[in-house]
């Protein structure tokens, strides 16, 4: 590993609160939060919802922002499939983010950050459960260091420009 | 200029004793585009209605964050509150600090104020990116189809046309009448399936309103609630149906024979038929595949033409083609019932091999004074009379492994029905029932089952029958009495399987066709099982019957009747207000690939061809096109869009963008 | 894999300089791309031929990697009927850009070359003049070598010497700790200087409009650091995810040498396991598998 390492999850904070994202397909896990509210259902106040109509409306890209952006974990939440509202969204989420969550584990990032969940809008218990679960699991991890851009590991240029020199004397000797 | 206006609800104590609301409001009043913010007792009641309306016209305010509860309860009466000010309604946001903050973190006051403040952030992050959007509005084509003609087409299409709309069911078969038609009996009252069911067909084709469109099928679905566009196929019926009279000598000198599927194969038909004596319309068809004159046409060759001789009305038309008509409905309703499960694989129960291993429906045909046996129940091998039948009850229901997980209902009533009926038709023959539950709920339904067992002396065995198989003329059945544990094994003339009941093998084609979802099984799957269950997710069009799940005949007709309310009161109206939260591509983005175009669950979006200026040169190129009348707005086609052409109003890459930034921005 | 190249280039590069001369002279196309032979002994690029006497620039040798289909979009609002050369693995860009519906068979003349593998044109750089220089590392896996689709063909075709995929190296990387993987990811995208080589090469990467040309749109910054490096990694391999048609020709672009592919194969790997084989540009019909789905996909998010 070189010397623009990130730091990792050693030199995590005393009193580590992680903030995870939780992007809330309108129909089902929005309603479902608002079941656990409307119920006085208690969870770590670490998540912050982001509606959306569909979980087919979360563009993988989004995620990544996140993460890029220092998020700690994400949860993408929609109907179970055969439930969504706009009949067949889910399943493409479904799609997506089977190969999308195997990609960010294969990049390294801990996939105790990032989950997909059907969360109906009758399951505000199961709300509470997955989010607790997420929060305890993040929380032990410490704080994401991976993929964030104010890690400004810079691109060193160096071997880049060292190659192109080598290629141009080779042209230089044949030609 | 974004100026917009923050308001934080305290929601009495609901929100104010958990969140301060004060300090949310104070925290975020130079956030980038705030232009005023303050916090209020109550902001949907009147004073804090007003106080929203005030601060638009006091501080020019060009968007609005309403800080209070989910936006399921209040985002309407705040749309509409700023839409009294003078805003567009979509400038408008909430941040949802009771269900999501203050009623879930009671006592956790410090980090709760943090989450509100996080919460209002992206909400302010995101009004800033919100355009002006207006409503639309499409008319109503007042006429409904209905697709199917059994109990519940007919009963859905009748309650349509009493309410004065004009309505047409389209059935794939040459008759209206359905599953029913095939039945005799009817529990738990024992009556004539037929004397209540042809009272209701012979309305429905004399109904001013209703027109039959019979031996036809659905091709294609196009538009949206209130305007679809329905193409049709009327299948070649070989017969002039404005010139056929339903005399039907046509069918009694036809040498053509074929299985008799309305008599489930019990007996041979001609080539040129009608399914049953009170068939409506009563005009035959002809049955290319077992007519004598197709069949040899096929060899070159052209033969027969004995009905064509016959008819007296000239009526027979060899050379009719399939015919495909586009029809407009304002709503759609499917009514396309069930098939029975086939029990065919099962080995322990002959592979259906045994000619005297007969289904539920079988028996329908056998006990019925019209089918091939006139009413007497005999076996279909020898035609005896059996003195030993035994029934079996769950095949293919509720077995995972090889037929169907779920119940099927109707099943343990049909079976008490027949065992009653047998021991009606003969008082000498014995009745066996194999179950594993028997579930009887419904009017009058567990006190039929009670009789059949005391009164009529069925002997009611708990267990799965092992195996069946043929021991010369008699059928030796083994299975295990799990209550009194211990292995039976019964002697029977007859066996009687209770099949499930399955979708029609079509259905999940038609789902495609129409755009509505479907289950595992197939089933056609309700906009919600509590308290939508005759609507779809696609709006304008329902569900009746048996297409939805097992279901009776009273069930199927209580939900016919449902799902004609909801028909009616699409109807009435003149126009539909359509949401302007839908897709819409940028044409300067699009390469046209098509990506998107079989994501779309409603058949949204289309390529269309759009002139450009290229280099000084007009070109013709592709792009997506959606049409913002069918898009409900769930985004599918903004991921599959790779170059970020199609995207999501009120729903933009750029508002989730900034919500996620506005997140991320307080992470150290 | 060394029978392979018993394969007679001159005789084919004979009949590919005869048939552009026929397609020339007769009108038929009013271009033909080809190769021809660049500076270096391992270097063929492509070649724009419009007159008949011009013929003789293409060549056909163990260097041709570079996939011509790319150049059709060029054209399609031309006047021009292009003729191109085309490897298996070029026809199944052809197909991949024909199913994007960014190019018109209907202006193209597809010209199949049956192909025995091309040389590792990186590695040959390296490797003293006279050394035996391997294959290149996606013709190594290379289960088309014949072209999938063609108007008309030059050679005879070749047995293919892989049936299967070789997924050890991306199997290798699943197998590290979360932190190497990190790590090893890392040390690759902060190599990359986002030239968009890999994009602009990639058949499969056609977009008229690119959202990493898009600056304004907030999708990403042009900032060159690893975080963005990495976020347009991995947003290219799922924008490409089931259409990728394995050419390889991201990575033997790539100046700084990141192992694009192993990124494109981790997606062909899962695509298959979890939903089924898929080989993307074999025909025009099959859809994308992120365009559809099946109800009895794996389910992972109970």
């Amino acid at each position: 590993m070189s010397d623009n390492s990130v730091k990792t999850a050693n030199d995590v904070a005393e009193n580590f609160e992680p903030k995870i994202l939780v992007f809330a397909c309108n129909w089902c896990t929005y309603a479902g939060a608002d079941l656990a509210g409307t119920s006085r259902l208690q969870y770590p106040p670490n998540v912050r919802i982001l509606r959306v109509p569909c979980s087919c409306r979360v563009n993988p890209q989004f995620v990544i922002r996140a993460f890029q952006r220092g998020i700690d974990g994400v949860l993408v939440a929609g109907c179970h499939p055969g439930d969504c509202h706009y009949t067949t969204g889910n399943y493409y989420t479904r799609r997506r983010f089977l190969l999308i969550n195997r990609m960010m584990e294969y990049m390294g990032i801990d996939p105790k950050r990032f989950h997909t969940r059907w969360i109906s809008g009758a399951e505000g218990p199961k709300f509470q459960q997955v989010v607790t679960e997420m929060i305890e699991e993040v929380r032990a991890i410490g704080p994401n260091r991976k993929l964030r851009d104010d890690m400004k590991v810079t691109v060193n240029t160096d071997d880049i420009v060292a190659s192109v020199e080598a290629d141009t004397k080779v042209v230089a000797d044949n030609v | 200029m974004e100026r917009v206006g923050v308001f934080i609800c305290h929601c009495g104590s609901n929100i104010g004793a958990v969140v301060d609301c004060a300090r949310v409001a104070e925290s975020v009043k130079d956030y980038p585009g705030v232009a005023f913010s303050t916090d209020y007792k109550y902001m949907c009641s009147e004073p804090g209605q007003e106080m929203i309306q005030n601060a638009i016209r006091e501080h020019n305010l060009n968007r609005v964050v309403v800080a209070s509860c989910s936006p399921r309860m209040h985002e309407k009466t705040f749309r509409a509150c700023v839409a009294k000010a003078g805003l567009n309604e979509y400038m408008f946001e909430m941040a949802n600090i009771r269900e999501h903050c203050s009623w879930v973190h009671a006592g956790r006051n410090e980090e709760a104020t943090e989450k509100a403040i996080d919460l209002v952030k992206m909400a302010i992050s995101k009004v800033c990116n919100n355009e002006v959007l207006m409503k639309g509005h499409a008319p109503v084509t007042k006429r409904a189809l209905v697709v199917g003609g059994g109990i519940a087409g007919i009963q859905c299409a009748l309650d349509i046309a009493n309410n004065g709309y004009q309505v047409d069911i389209l059935e794939r078969t040459p008759s209206i009448g359905g599953k029913m038609s095939q039945i005799d009996k009817t529990f738990p009252t024992i009556d004539c399936s037929a004397c209540i069911l042809t009272p209701k067909m012979v309305e429905a084709s004399s109904h001013p309103n209703i027109k039959l469109i019979t031996f036809a099928e659905l091709e294609k679905v196009d538009g949206y609630v209130g305007n679809f566009e329905v193409t049709i196929r009327s299948k070649a019926r070989s017969v002039d149906m404005s010139k056929c009279t339903g005399c039907g000598t046509c069918m009694t000198k036809c040498p053509g024979k074929a299985d008799d599927e309305f008599n489930m194969n019990l007996r041979k038909r001609t080539a040129i038929y009608t399914p049953f004596p009170q068939a409506i319309p009563n005009k035959p068809v002809i049955d290319r595949e077992s007519c004598l004159k197709f069949k040899s046409r096929k060899e070159g060759k052209d033969v027969c033409g004995v009905c064509a001789k016959l008819c007296p009305a000239g009526a027979i038309d060899y050379e009719q083609q399939d015919e495909l008509f586009t029809e407009r409905y304002g709503a759609i309703v499917m009514a396309t019932g069930y098939e029975q499960f086939d029990h065919s694989i099962y080995g322990e129960y002959g592979y259906g091999k045994y000619p005297d291993v007969i289904s539920g429906l079988h028996f329908e045909r056998l006990v019925n004074a019209s089918g091939p046996t006139q009413g007497h129940i005999v076996r279909p091998s020898d035609h005896k009379e059996p003195k030993t039948v035994v029934m079996v009850k769950c095949v293919g229901s509720r077995d995972p492994e090889h037929g169907k997980s779920y119940c099927s209902r109707t099943c343990c009533m049909y079976t008490a029905k027949q065992a009653t009926m047998i021991r009606d038709h003969c008082p000498d023959t014995k009745v066996y029932v194999f179950y594993m539950d028997v579930r009887t709920p419904g009017k009058l339904y567990d006190e039929f089952y009670n009789r059949t067992r005391e009164e009529y002396g069925v002997e009611y065995i708990r267990g799965r029958v092992s195996k069946i198989y043929q021991d010369g003329e008699t059928l030796r059945v083994k299975g295990e009495d799990t209550l009194l544990g211990r292995q039976i094994e019964i002697d029977a003339d007859m066996v009687i399987l209770a099949n499930a009941m399955i979708p029609n093998p079509d259905s999940e084609r038609m789902a495609q066709i129409v755009g509505i979802g479907y289950d595992k099984d197939g089933w056609f799957t309700e906009s919600h099982p509590k308290l939508g269950p005759v609507e779809t997710h696609t709006a304008g069009v329902f569900l009746a019957g048996a297409c939805q799940g097992p279901k009776d005949i009273p069930d199927s007709v209580a939900q016919a009747g449902a799902a004609a309310v909801k028909v009616c009161a699409l109807l009435s109206k003149d126009q539909l207000e359509t949401e302007p939260t839908v897709s819409k591509v940028d044409n300067k983005l699009c390469s046209g690939c098509g990506l998107c175009v079989p994501v779309c669950p409603y058949k949204a979006i289309s390529l269309e061809t759009i002139q450009e200026r290229v280099a000084g040169k007009t070109i013709e190129r592709q792009v997506a096109n959606i049409n913002g009348s069918l898009c409900q707005g769930c985004g599918a086609c903004t991921v599959t869009c790779r170059s970020g052409a199609a995207n999501l109003k009120h729903f933009t890459n750029a508002q989730i963008l900034a919500e996620v930034d506005a997140l991320c921005q307080t992470i150290l | 894999m060394s029978n392979a190249f018993v394969y007679n280039f001159d005789q084919v590069q004979n009949e590919m300089r005869a048939m552009a001369k026929e397609l020339l002279e007769s009108g038929e196309a009013t271009m033909v791309i080809g190769w021809e032979k660049g500076a270096l002994p391992y270097q063929s690029t492509p070649v724009m031929i419009r007159s008949a006497e011009d013929v003789d620039k293409l060549i056909w040798d163990a260097y041709c990697q570079q996939n011509l289909s790319t150049y059709l979009i060029d054209y399609i609002y031309t006047d021009e009927k292009v003729a191109i050369f085309a490897k298996g693995c070029d026809t199944r860009a052809y197909n991949r850009l024909i199913q994007d519906n960014r190019i018109k068979a209907e202006k193209c003349i597809v010209i199949g070359v049956p192909c025995p593998g091309m040389k590792n044109a990186r590695e040959a750089a390296r490797l003293p003049e006279n050394a035996e220089v391997p294959m290149a590392n996606a013709c190594k896996e290379c289960r088309y070598p014949n072209p999938v689709v063609f108007d008309k063909r030059v050679g005879t075709d070749v047995t293919a010497w892989c049936t299967e995929r070789d997924f050890s190296d991306v199997e290798a990387i699943e197998a590290m700790p979360a932190d190497d993987k990190y790590a090893f990811w890392q040390s690759q995208y902060t190599k990359c200087i986002r030239c968009y080589a890999c994009r602009n090469i990639c058949p499969a990467c056609n977009c008229t409009s690119c959202i990493f040309d898009q600056s304004a749109s907030g999708w990403c910054s042009k900032d060159i650091n690893a975080s963005e490096n990495q976020f347009y990694g991995v947003t290219r391999a799922f924008h490409v995810a089931g259409r990728c048609i394995e050419c390889g020709q991201c990575e033997m672009v790539c100046p700084s040498e990141v192992p694009i592919m192993l990124m494109n194969k981790k997606f062909i790997k899962d695509i298959d396991s979890l939903f089924g084989a898929h080989e993307a540009g074999l025909d025009t019909n099959t859809p994308a598998p992120l365009s559809h789905f099946s109800v009895s996909d794996p389910e992972e998010f109970m």
